[in-house]
């Protein structure tokens, strides 16, 4: 344990250097603390019923949010997260492409063939099927 | 079989990835649930196959890895290990994970994948492998744990693993990130100049070892970080906590000692503290809550605590003494516990009562579950008193000023019979009527062939160890 305590006390010497970031810090909060204040005390505030109620492009809000949602919804959503997924890296690979050659290829082939293999398990599995 | 660090990856984790996702494929075209568990059992023993040639200088796939995967005869023989005892799962309770629901084939799918982070864990050498391996051995079992759709008990097991081993996982990974910190490398090999470099930040480093400590302690369901076991191993499918309490435990005691036996070090005078504070609150949570359970799958969970607490002797002396007992132990605890489990799917009561008179009923089940259980309580001429002997002399071999702790260790270790008894009480001294469901010839056979194991190793362990060693 005095060892750990030693060297902490060796680390904190040394963290002098971060106390410009430290100013920043607190200054960059302060700053945005006091805007928000100024404006809540300064601005002239007119509270009506319509006012108050929540944004929703004009038309009148109807009842509660969280209502039960059919599962398929979610299960679409997540697949599209999931091939969407792909193209963060096939971007790279594209800007790359010449300097990767045959072996970089084989590589993203590799990678594609497994894409597909999950593609093909997910429509025989019946995923995609949106009428029971 | 030389020793090749910078070499290669292991056949053992390609395999059991492709093995996976021909499984998964295979579902879609073999409909029938005995042709799902004959395509499993056919894989597992490619995957044997292609381990075994391997490991026998015949055959691998060489790619390079940057360092970052270490092959060394301990994690080769920790695989062969593992591939066994998951076929001898599979070979056991095959019908039982088929039936769970009606995903037969994903469920092996993600077994297999399970099993390759399992493999990976046994030869990772930096950080980086060890959180992958951790996440894809865990992140299948959220899904098994809850794959009994229907039974609000197995859902909320899974939630509440998946919550708490997101959590722990958080945890690991900003222990990666203080280790880095202080060493300036993810690799778990200590680097002099590195060390040096980073002299001010020392700090970091134990205390990145600390976050990746209680991390690891959690997967391997250690006191003071054990709560979500027994509400989980208890509410998960007993096929799958079969699996989750054999293989994917004492994985995760190979990602211990392959980290610590490098790096205990680091931690200074606190490591002394730390793993006996441990060790004791494991001990003592696991066989002392097991002693007032109503259901033996809830006093197996506990047992597995229990045994968890045995298992972290090893990381007294992870060099050579502890490394052969924590293989002993691994076989010794995984055949004697997925043959309780394999009993225990088949009993229709899951209560002490439900076992009663099962020796008149199920002469066979009967006798070959006390030898498992005798295993487990770690009486002599069973493995399970030589994989503890083992731990406990590893402990004594690095001093002998750990005496107490062992003294202590083997007195939990008497509170354990008390309850390991109480099943063998049961079956053979109560009046009852013990309902099981059906049972094949074929199980029966098994269940012999590994109480019989169990007692060959109990006579002989060096028949194990030696091949260690071949």
């Amino acid at each position: 344990m005095s060892n750990i305590l030693s060297v902490l006390l060796q680390a904190t010497n040394t963290a002098d250097n971060y106390f410009p970031i430290g100013i920043q810090l607190i200054f960059a909060a302060g700053f945005v603390a006091t805007m928000i204040a100024v404006s809540a005390l300064l601005g002239p505030k007119r509270k009506t019923k319509e006012k108050l109620e929540n944004f929703t492009s004009g038309i009148e809000s109807h009842g509660d949010a969280r209502q039960p949602v059919a599962i398929k919804y979610f299960l679409v959503a997540i697949l599209f997260v999931l091939f969407d997924v792909e193209v963060i890296f096939f971007y790279p690979y594209a800007v790359n492409f010449r300097e990767l050659g045959w072996e970089g290829f084989m590589a993203v082939l590799m990678f594609v063939a497994f894409f597909l293999i999950g593609f093909i398990y997910i429509i025989k599995k019946g995923a995609l099927n949106w009428e029971d | 079989m030389p020793e090749r660090a910078e070499l290669g990856v292991m056949n053992a984790i390609i395999f059991s990835a492709l093995i996976g996702v021909v499984m998964m494929l295979g579902g879609i075209v073999i409909k029938s649930n005995a042709g799902i568990k004959l395509l499993a059992i056919i894989l597992l023993f490619i995957l044997l196959g292609s381990h075994l040639a391997e490991y026998y200088d015949l055959f691998n796939i060489h790619i390079q890895t940057h360092g970052m995967l270490a092959k060394s005869r301990f994690g080769m023989f920790f695989n062969t290990i593992i591939i066994s005892l998951t076929l001898l799962y599979v070979l056991l309770s095959g019908d039982e994970i088929v039936k769970v629901g009606t995903y037969g084939a994903e469920y092996f799918a993600l077994i297999f994948f399970s099993l390759c982070g399992a493999t990976i864990l046994s030869s990772y050498n930096n950080l980086l492998m060890l959180f992958l391996g951790v996440e894809i051995m865990t992140i299948p079992l959220f899904v098994l744990t809850s794959s009994e759709k229907k039974n609000l008990k197995s859902n909320e097991a899974g939630l509440k693993y998946f919550l708490m081993g997101s959590f722990s996982t958080g945890i690991l990974l900003m222990g990666i990130a203080l280790y880095y910190g202080g060493t300036g490398l993810f690799a778990i090999e200590a680097s002099k100049a590195a060390n040096e470099a980073q002299q001010a930040f020392r700090i970091l480093l134990p205390l990145g070892l600390l976050f990746i400590f209680i991390s690891l302690s959690f997967k391997v369901s250690a006191a003071p970080f054990h709560f979500w076991t027994p509400d989980v191993y208890d509410g998960a499918p007993s096929v799958f906590t079969s699996f989750m309490a054999t293989i994917v435990k004492t994985a995760g005691f190979i990602a211990f000692i392959k980290l610590f036996e490098l790096r205990s070090v680091d931690m200074g005078y606190s490591w002394k503290i730390l793993l006996p504070l441990i060790i004791i609150l494991t001990l003592l949570a696991g066989n002392i809550t097991a002693v007032f359970q109503q259901s033996v799958k809830r006093m197996l969970a506990y047992s597995s605590i229990a045994h968890a607490g045995f298992m972290l002797f090893a990381l007294y002396n992870p060099n050579d003494f502890g490394k052969q007992g924590i293989m002993l132990y691994t076989v010794a605890y995984s055949l004697a516990t997925i043959g309780t489990f394999a009993v225990l799917t088949k009993m229709k009561d899951y209560t002490y009562e439900g076992y009663n008179g099962l020796a008149k009923t199920k002469p066979v089940l009967a006798a070959t579950n006390t030898i498992f259980i005798l295993s487990l309580a770690g009486i002599p001429l069973t493995a399970g008193f030589f994989a503890k002997y083992y731990m406990l002399a590893s402990a004594l071999k690095e001093s002998t000023s750990n005496l107490w702790l062992v003294i202590v260790a083997v007195l939990f270790a008497a509170v354990s019979v008390y309850y390991y008894f109480r099943v063998i009480q049961a079956m053979y001294f109560k009046d009852g009527n013990a309902e099981t469901t059906e049972i094949k010839p074929f199980f029966k056979t098994l269940l012999i062939i590994i109480a019989a194991l169990i007692i060959v190793i109990g006579l002989m362990p060096s028949l194990l160890l030696d091949l260690f060693y071949a």
